[in-house]
């Protein structure tokens, strides 16, 4: 029996890109920070950032938690 | 930040200078967040100049939020010249010359509100020990802002937060330690001087 989980490809791969995808999320909240902190809705409407945030906040979550698996 | 993408001879009067071909359409390469300074105004920056000539290309930069433009600010894409010209010659792909640290040097990002309306017309400048080296409007490139979104966004993901410059106008030349360097575009003034530590 190997002394460690034997991982596939895939499986490496699909956790580069849910991390990848986090990071994204991530900048993307500092993004909206930026906006919020500044009062900014010349390009992305306040209600637009807030339904963003809701969204963004969920999927952040969801792949945290599945990569914490 | 996921990436930095780039425009080169998005101005046609910067390719005439460089005596090159003119492509159809500009090129565009990719820099790695990695090698992004945002230096303190009135602060110092360090550049490798034991790597030989290295050039300044003063550019509008766009930050991108949903494929839409929610910043702008002005940018130096540093290119090591010598390097870059030995591999051209030789055919080869000449990234190492324009992806070295503190090579993509921006200005703190502005909103879009904070310049005139007609911010694709306003001015930019970079001056180098109060000399003008370089002036240019967004408005004289061969693709403007929307042009320039719908075109990357042909080859790249896009990604939020990520960086784009925008190709650079005529008067590109060498950086030496100890150089002032001024750089304005709307509301944006910003300074920093090139130090020398070696």
């Amino acid at each position: 029996m190997a002394p460690f989980p034997i991982r596939s490809g895939w499986w490496i791969l699909d956790r580069r890109q849910l991390s990848h995808d986090i990071l994204n999320h991530i900048e993307r909240l500092r993004i909206m920070h930026d906006l919020a902190r500044e009062q900014d809705y010349s390009v992305i409407k306040k209600e637009e950032l807030l339904t963003d945030l809701g969204e963004t906040i969920r999927l952040l979550e969801a792949n945290l938690r599945e990569l914490a698996q | 930040m996921d990436k930095i993408i780039c425009l080169g001879k998005n101005y046609l009067e910067h390719a005439y200078e460089m005596k090159e071909e003119t492509p159809e359409k500009p090129v565009l390469f990719l820099k790695p967040p990695s090698v992004l300074i945002e230096p303190k105004d009135k602060g110092s920056l360090r550049l490798p100049w034991e790597r030989g000539s290295i050039h300044h290309e003063c550019e509008v930069v766009f930050k991108l939020y949903k494929k839409n433009i929610i910043g702008v600010g002005l940018g130096l894409d540093l290119t090591l010249r010598d390097l870059q010209k030995k591999l051209k010659e030789k055919g080869h792909p000449w990234e190492i010359s324009k992806t070295f640290k503190n090579s993509a040097i921006v200005t703190p990002i502005k909103g879009l509100r904070d310049f005139p309306k007609d911010w694709q017309e306003t001015p930019f400048t970079l001056r180098i020990n109060g000399e003008l080296r370089q002036e240019g409007r967004l408005s004289e490139a061969r693709m403007r802002a929307d042009e320039i979104i719908h075109y990357i966004n042909e080859f790249f993901p896009l990604q939020d937060g990520d960086l784009v410059f925008t190709g650079t106008p005529k008067g590109v030349g060498p950086l030496h330690p100890g150089d002032l360097v001024e750089l304005t575009y709307g509301p944006i003034s910003h300074s920093f001087r090139l130090v020398d530590l070696g």
